[in-house]
């Protein structure tokens, strides 16, 4: 799960009731690559997203984030070729300087328009105005430009896409199609160059992606999720959120999915596994919100016993206006152990609903 | 202190002590200063307002990237795209007609959803995707306007664009920063409504600081086509200025011709004053005063009158900048570029005008009499008598200098224009103007000398006292005389040159305007708006009965050598129904017409040629969509539409490189014997429910010579202000003569004069001086206007004007001026029957 | 000879219509807003073809009364009366009228017009009256003064002498039954002055025009056939010869 719920909100608010003319995320999905890579404009709500840690040859440790996202918001066909609008694009773009203790943070949102944004799968091409994903031979290529801060970087995966949930949809909430077809790259090799303030830094690291596409996913009692991609030192991943519901309990739809050496996925569900807050907290002076950003992570089928902190307390993506929410999402550290034996990694955590209470409400 | 004491005693005193005098001195100078500041005040505004909402609503950008017939859409999405850290924002920019009022109004395409979250939108309130009150937002049919179009959110606007009429729903309406008047829409909508199919008007870029804007601009530029345009923001906002700076200068010397008269005022005022005050400056120069001082003293004199004259201006100036802005939008509307007056600012920059205009006129007026009394020796102070009426005049002298003057104007017409400037044409009418003031002295004498008799026979006793009066008071006559003339000269000149250049137009028009019917949208017609009609009309009105060729006129907003010019096409196949000879060359239309359907070949019009040195033969490169491609001139054409200039191609040759079909302007070519009502009736059916207006050929005629008219009302408001101050002038003169002459006058009733007799002499005087200022302004005006045709016209327009004599209106204006001028004589005459002989003959 | 001005003026009344008569005149002036008294309840009557000379001090009333018989001005109290005329009881276009065919007047600075020449100085009371034979009157005129020849001179081309010999002739050209002359050898030389006296000696004797002069001069005074020497706005003496 995958999901940014400034994205959802604006989803919520466009919609012009044509939900219905959407396709829901259906068990028994047949998925096919390249083509799942791409757009999938039967279905509402989709994203490309990567986060990653990054080390500069000094040493210096970077995380970021990329995300693209295409919401549906009219299926009529269109009057203006060029101009007329039927997706939202949305983006949003995080360096975490973490040597310096600094985020940048930066959003922006489209129309396709004539080719300011959109999906190809002809071009390979996932893009934003000039943020972009492009696959090229096996491998893909970011790069994001924002006013003092950029990226270029260059992924390959030695593992095949994860697919995530059971039977080719991850459930989200009760009821049918409250669920999302989700996809996985684990663990992408990454090179590259970041650019903060006018200087260049050559970094290396490892990279994670996800692409998730529904039409309605989240339940209407559920008020945020907290989510966790891991890429431990044994060659090993795991990815677990867990959705908070109105009464603060977890709801039961919380899962996850551990992937092997080989790239095998096990699907976790919310018996599997716990997730919980130690204590520590990091209080935004923008949106006021309250973030546990230490973390105790167990999962005994697999012996894992983890203990999580955010590399830097400050990484909250802000929202700028009165009504969008702000989120957390940042790079983590990740100690503990594995069947006793000390293990360490890295990873990206997202914590959205701190800020206020999230309208659901749908159209 | 005692120096002050001294000016006060010398200078000032006397001031008071002769209020009229004063009064219309001061008046002649607040009235000049006033019309100058006016027409900078009117020019500010009207320039002003080339900023109007749509750079308003630019934002911060700091490129903007145009391309004739729109950029094409997908250009946007390459920039978008570009590696750098840059803001792109595409824009359609067009207009409306608000059915209700009738106003034009900018309509405005933004890509609303990209501005979401900007500053600029969170400022104007325009939907945030990301803001709840947006919620079920559906972005078509809403409009954002200006709070002068709608009052709240949910009400409803009749918009007419193009040819076609919709009511609108207001989404919101824009806080002032953002204009008053502007209609905001999403880019979808506003590209859809204003027929702009696959193109956006504008794309602003905004770019860091850092390097330089010359190397964005590069940088964008490489990757971009020809034929777009890369340019800093505003620069089409500053073409303007620059194409308007000629006209506001052409109108800035014309309201300087107030002055010029307002100056002979002066000079007559101190003159007159330097003389009744030879014996006080004799009795000071004996008691010490340096020839400096005394000449300091009347220059200080006459910079009370430039100060107080100033001061008066402003709040005059300024009630006449209302006026004028008026007169101005209309001119400026119809000639350069659409626009909306914006505010008359007074600020210290004017005030300074103001100032320095007012000492500066009075000063320069003052320096000669002021020498003058520099001049008096001591001795005067005793010599009192016949002696002190008397005027040094060296009319022989001045009359040669006049003569040396008038070769100087004439070689100085000869002299091309600088940098578009005619400056040597305004030298050589200057030099004109100072010529004939120079000659005055000899021409009035000798004018007086060779009509006393038949006057004295005409008028009788008093016509010869009149003229033997002024004949006596030469200096002062002359310049009165110079004064009034100017004005008439002025009045004349530019009503000789209006005159011409509208029977020019109507001349061309004649044979411009063959066909029996035109259409155009609804709307003020402006250079630069260029309203479409469906092309599918059109074709309807093409195969009614009756209807013999239509041919699609389309016209498009250009740039070239950074000047804005008009672009334009037409079906070169309706050119057998041409039957005029309109081009520079003298071949026949049908020839060169035929010719401009061969392939890329262009004709222009005569403004433009001159204004970018362009001949037939030449090649001209325009930027057409995103191309630029080469026309072979084939000739240059006459032409009185427009002062920006015109490019004619052929419709298909356009429709090749810009694929809009809507044509413009229709013109409607009936069969031979349809019948034009019945016609006239078919089409106005076809076109029912679009907002056409269709004229018949005499209709347009009449619309054409309308506007025309309304262009040059600036002109005419000018020449009043310039003809009341000289009247004004001739009054306070007068009032002045009979003053100085109260002894006379009493004596005349000692002799038996009646009453009658003098009020007749006094309004004989001021008779022959408007007959005198007629007949020298008209010889000078006839003078000048040959100036303004052939020279300072054709140096800054580029027209050619036929020359000829407006005799009606001339006839009229000057009966105006004479009339003003006797009517100027009665409130003097007034007074001079009004005194006590027995009093004014003996005070001594 | 002496009289009481009142007996005098009955004299004058019993031997015939005097050309100029004052009757009982009083005239007041405001000067500075105080009322000052120019003649006294004065009577005095001059006949036809009489040369009058007015002495007196300045002030004594010497112009006021000239004035007032030249139809210049009306009296605030008693009649003047011109050739039997009382000018109280005309308008402003009745006392042109008067002035136009009786009265001719002769100042001390000659007031020749300066735009005009000589000729047409003299033939100007004709033109403005609308006379139609100015021009033949004037030269006559010109020549009985002894300025035939000058015509078409300026009077800044002429000496004081000929210019109040120009004035004169003026005065003269129409006729009128009053010659009025204030101080008209005031600005001359005794030479030209003799010569001024001269002539206005020859108008009352050979033209029968009553002529009324102020002087100071006692020279020119002895020209006259009668001196009347006022004093404070009254008549102090008549001389008669």
């Amino acid at each position: 799960m995958r999901n940014s719920l400034r994205c959802l909100i604006v989803c919520v608010l466009l919609l012009t009731g044509a939900g219905a003319q959407y396709q829901q995320a259906m068990p028994g999905y047949e998925y096919q690559f390249p083509r799942d890579h791409f757009s999938h404009p039967d279905y509402r709500t989709e994203w490309w997203y990567y986060t990653g840690n990054l080390k500069a040859n000094d040493g210096r440790r970077f995380g970021f984030e990329l995300t693209f996202f295409r919401q549906g918001v009219n299926r009529k066909p269109l009057q203006n070729v060029d101009w007329g609008v039927q997706d939202l694009y949305l983006a949003h773009f995080a360096v975490s300087d973490i040597g310096r203790q600094k985020f940048y943070y930066t959003e922006r949102v489209n129309r396709a328009g004539p080719g300011i944004a959109g999906i190809s799968r002809q071009q390979g091409r996932v893009w934003n105005g000039n943020w972009q994903a492009e696959w090229v031979n096996d491998g893909q290529q970011l790069q994001a430009i924002g006013k003092d801060f950029g990226l270029q970087l260059q992924l390959k995966s030695n593992k095949p896409p994860v697919i995530h949930g059971q039977n080719g949809v991850s459930q989200k909430g009760e009821g049918i199609g409250h669920a999302s077809h989700y996809i996985s790259f684990t663990r992408l090799i990454t090179s590259g160059h970041i650019e903060i303030e006018g200087k260049s830094y050559e970094v290396k690291g490892t990279s994670w992606m996800d692409h998730e596409f529904s039409t309605e996913s989240l339940a209407a009692n559920e008020v945020g999720w907290d989510w966790l991609s891991i890429q431990l030192g044994d060659d090993t991943e795991l990815m677990l959120y867990r959705l908070r519901r109105t009464d603060g309990s977890v709801d039961r739809y919380s899962s996850g999915t551990y992937i092997d050496g080989q790239g095998r996925g096990t699907h976790l569900s919310a018996r599997d596994f716990s997730m919980l807050p130690l204590g520590e907290t990091w209080r935004s002076t923008k949106s006021q919100a309250r973030y546990p950003i230490a973390w105790r992570v167990n999962v005994p089928s697999i012996g894992l016993e983890l203990q999580i902190h955010a590399a830097m307390q400050n990484q909250e993506l802000a929202g700028k206006t009165r009504l969008s929410t702000s989120y957390w999402e940042g790079a983590i550290d990740v100690s503990g152990t594995r069947a006793h034996k000390p293990i360490a990694g890295d990873g990206y955590l997202e914590m959205t609903g701190y800020d206020k209470p999230l309208d659901f409400s749908g159209p | 202190m005692t120096r002050l004491l001294l000016f006060f005693r010398l200078m000032v005193r006397p001031l008071f002590r002769e209020p009229i005098r004063t009064a219309t001195t001061v008046l002649a100078v607040a009235l000049g200063v006033a019309v100058v500041i006016a027409i900078e005040l009117a020019g500010d505004a009207a320039a002003g307002s080339f900023r109007s909402s749509v750079e308003t609503l630019a934002g911060d950008s700091e490129i903007e990237v145009t391309a004739t017939g729109g950029v094409p859409d997908d250009l946007v999405g390459k920039l978008a795209t570009l590696p750098y850290p840059i803001r792109v924002r595409p824009r359609i920019e067009g207009f409306a007609v608000v059915t209700q009022t009738g106003e034009s109004v900018p309509v405005i395409g933004l890509d609303l959803i990209a501005e979401a979250g900007d500053r600029m939108s969170r400022d104007w309130k325009l939907p945030d995707f990301a803001d709840g009150s947006e919620r079920g937002a559906d972005l078509s049919s809403g409009v954002w306007v200006g709070r002068r179009l709608a009052s709240k959110a949910g009400d409803q606007i009749k918009l007419q664009i193009n040819d076609d009429t919709r009511e609108y729903k207001v989404r919101g309406v824009l806080p002032s920063s953002a204009g008053d008047n502007a209609v905001l829409m999403d880019i979808a909508e506003a590209q859809q409504e204003l027929s702009r199919t696959g193109r956006v008007d504008r794309i602003l870029i905004r770019v860091p600081d850092q390097p330089s804007l010359e190397i964005w601009q590069q940088r964008l530029r490489q990757v971009l086509p020809d034929g777009v345009q890369v340019r800093p923001q505003g620069s089409g906002t500053e073409e303007n200025r620059r194409m308007m700076a000629a006209f506001r200068w052409n109108l800035r010397i014309l309201s300087y011709v107030a002055l010029v008269v307002g100056a002979f005022l002066i000079y007559n005022t101190i003159s007159v004053s330097v003389v009744r005050r030879r014996p006080e400056i004799g009795i000071l120069r004996a008691l010490g005063a340096s020839r400096r001082e005394v000449l300091a003293a009347f220059l200080c004199e006459s910079i009370l009158f430039g100060v107080v004259g100033a001061l008066l201006a402003l709040p005059l100036g300024r009630a006449m900048a209302v006026g004028a802005v008026n007169l101005l939008g209309t001119t400026v509307n119809s000639l350069y570029v659409s626009s909306q007056p914006g505010s008359i600012n007074l600020n210290w920059r004017i005030i300074g005008l103001a100032l320095m205009v007012g000492i500066g006129v009075a000063v320069l007026s003052a320096i000669s009499p002021a020498r003058e009394a520099a001049q008096v020796s001591p001795v005067e102070a005793m010599a009192r008598g016949r002696r002190e009426y008397i005027l040094r005049v060296e009319k022989w002298r001045d009359l040669w200098i006049a003569v040396g003057l008038g070769i100087a104007g004439v070689a100085a017409a000869k002299i091309p224009a600088i940098d578009g400037k005619p400056l040597f044409g305004y030298l050589s009418a200057i030099l004109f103007i100072g010529a004939s003031a120079l000659a005055m002295p000899a021409l009035v004498e000798a004018l007086l000398a060779a009509g006393t008799r038949v006057l004295t026979a005409l008028l009788g006793v008093e016509a010869l006292l009149a003229s033997r009066s002024l004949k006596g008071s030469l200096r002062r006559t002359a310049v009165l005389v110079g004064a009034l003339s100017t004005a008439v000269a002025m009045m004349t000149s530019v009503g000789i040159m209006v005159g011409s250049f509208r029977q020019t137009v109507v001349v061309w028009m004649n044979s411009q305007l063959p066909a029996d019917i035109y259409l155009r949208p609804v709307g003020n017609p402006a250079i630069d708006r260029h309203p479409t009609i469906s092309p599918d009309l059109a074709d309807q009105i093409e195969k009614l009965p009756g209807v013999e060729a239509v041919d699609r006129f389309r016209s498009y907003d250009i740039n070239y050598q950074n000047m804005p010019a008009t672009l334009a096409s037409a079906e070169t196949e309706t050119a057998r129904y041409y039957h005029s000879s309109g081009f520079l060359s003298g071949k026949p239309d049908r020839e060169v017409v035929a010719a401009l359907r061969g392939g890329d070949n262009a004709i222009v019009s005569e403004p433009f040629a001159n204004k970018h040195h362009v001949k037939a033969g030449d090649t001209l490169t325009l930027s057409l969509g995103e191309r630029k491609v080469s026309f072979h001139v084939l000739d240059v054409f006459y032409d009185y539409a427009s002062e920006r200039g015109f490019v004619i191609l052929d419709r298909d040759t356009m429709l090749k490189y810009l694929p809009d079909p809507a044509p413009t302007n229709l013109a409607v070519y009936l069969k031979p014997r349809a019948n034009l009502a019945a016609v006239r009736r078919e089409i106005e059916r076809v076109s029912a429910n679009r907002a056409v207006l269709i004229f018949s050929n005499r209709d347009i005629r009449a619309e054409a010579v309308r506007i025309f008219d309304q262009t040059f009302a600036i002109t005419y408001a000018l020449e009043a202000i310039a003809i009341i101050v000289a009247v004004m002038g001739v009054a306070g003169a007068l009032l002045a003569l009979v003053i100085d002459r109260r002894r006379e006058l009493g004596l005349l009733r000692f002799l038996g004069a009646a009453t009658a007799q003098i009020r007749k002499m006094i309004l004989v005087e001021a008779g022959v001086l408007g007959l005198l200022a007629n007949l020298a302004g008209l010889l000078l005006g006839f003078v000048l206007s040959l100036v303004l045709i052939y020279v300072i016209n054709k140096q800054s327009f580029g027209w050619t004007i036929q020359f000829h004599w407006p005799v009606a209106v001339l006839l009229a204006a000057l009966t105006i001026v004479y009339v003003a001028t006797v009517l100027a004589g009665l409130y003097p005459a007034r007074i001079a029957t009004r005194l006590i002989p027995i009093e004014v003959v003996h005070e001594e | 000879m002496e009289m009481k001005p009142e007996s005098r003026s009955s004299a004058t009344l019993t031997a015939g219509m005097p050309v100029v008569s004052f009757q009982a005149v009083s005239k007041d002036y405001l000067a500075d807003g105080q009322k000052v008294r120019a003649l006294d309840n004065l009577s005095l009557g001059i006949e036809e073809g009489e040369f009058v000379a007015l002495v007196g001090r300045s002030g004594c009333g010497k112009s006021t009364l000239l004035n007032l018989a030249g139809a210049m001005d009306f009296p605030t109290s008693g009649r003047v009366l011109l050739d039997g005329t009382p000018t109280s009881s005309l308008n402003d276009s009745g006392l042109t009228c008067i002035r136009r065919e009786k009265v001719g007047f002769i100042f001390q600075s000659f007031q020749l017009l300066p735009t005009l020449s000589a000729i047409e100085n003299v033939e100007l009371p004709l033109l403005l009256a609308g006379s139609p034979t100015g021009r033949t009157a004037a030269r006559e005129m010109l020549g009985w003064v002894e300025l035939a020849g000058c015509e078409d001179r300026m009077p800044h081309q002429l000496s004081g002498g000929q210019m109040q010999r120009v004035a004169i002739a003026r005065a003269l050209v129409h006729s009128p039954r009053v010659l009025l002359a204030d101080e008209p050898t005031g600005n001359l030389d005794t030479t030209s002055g003799d010569m001024i006296l001269n002539l206005l000696r020859r108008i009352a004797t050979e033209h029968k025009t009553t002529t009324l002069m102020a002087t100071h001069s006692l020279e020119a005074a002895a020209m006259a056939d009668t001196i009347v020497r006022l004093r404070d706005g009254r008549v102090e003496e008549v001389l008669r010869r």
